[in-house]
């Protein structure tokens, strides 16, 4: 290898390295990024029929969503506040009331709202609702599984 | 002594050099292939990535404060003889300038 080949190697893995270098290092913040972030942002629940009169309740979900995720299995329970009795919310029978998303997928405003049925023996009164909820994300090569809380949804039955 | 060791340093500055202009393009490509035909799950690659650049920045952190103290230590002592080697050449001067006034 002549001495100007051998320059023109140096400067090329030089280029090639540092350009490598910034792309690792672009790719940890982004990964780091996605990995640490929440579902939603922003977001909220909460019942919109409140005090229930009917059979059934309403609820909606606003916020924001910076990623794609699709919902993988979601879990609800209502606590009455005087007794703490538990009562399971019956995701299979949801009803979507509004959803520009029903596959939960895009990113951007999240507006969603949904009807579930009043549990058999819920007795009027106050309630605390919590909703779990695991979703798996993507954003470019990175994929993680996330989970998603909230808590302490009001809930009043009549 | 000193003639053996430069030379040892300057192997290692070839060696540090080699090593920069290669690691990062090599584990980017390995870690890509790996990644995208899931042999490896992205979440290794990055723990492995980032440990890689941890032990990489501590050790050549280390060597770079040894090796800067050896050059300083030589640095000092080159300045010194260089002193003593101008002390002395004034001393000629001077004697040479006495032996040609004796004239």
């Amino acid at each position: 290898m002549n001495d100007k080949t051998y320059r023109l190697v140096k400067a090329a893995t030089n280029i090639l390295s540092g350009l490598s270098m910034a792309t690792l290092i672009v790719l940890g913040v982004l990964y780091i990024g996605f990995n640490n972030a929440f579902v939603f942002n922003n977001a909220g629940i909460s019942v919109t029929n409140n005090p229930v009169t009917g059979d059934q309740i309403n609820f909606i979900l606003e916020g924001s969503r910076r990623h794609e995720c699709v919902l993988k299995r979601v879990h609800s329970d209502a606590y009455d506040d005087a007794t703490g009795e538990r009562f399971e919310l019956d995701f299979a029978r949801k009803i979507y009331i509004r959803s520009d998303d029903y596959l939960g997928n895009d990113t951007g405003v999240v507006d969603h709202q949904w009807a579930i049925p009043v549990p058999d023996g819920m007795k009027p009164g106050v309630y605390r609702v919590s909703l779990y909820s695991e979703f798996d994300c993507v954003y470019l090569l990175f994929t993680a599984s996330k989970i998603q809380m909230f808590d302490n949804i009001v809930l009043i039955i009549e | 002594m000193d003639k053996v060791r430069n030379q040892k340093i300057q192997k290692q500055v070839e060696r540090w050099d080699l090593f920069a202009r290669l690691t990062p393009t090599l584990f980017l490509l390995t870690s890509l292939v790996l990644v995208v035909f899931d042999i490896v799950p992205l979440e290794y690659a990055f723990y492995l990535g980032l440990s890689g650049f941890a032990v990489t920045a501590v050790s050549w952190w280390w060597w770079a404060i040894f090796t800067i103290r050896y050059l300083i230590s030589i640095l000092s002592r080159a300045s010194a003889n260089l002193t003593e080697v101008n002390d002395e050449i004034k001393i000629v001067k001077k004697e040479l300038e006495d032996l040609k006034d004796e004239r």
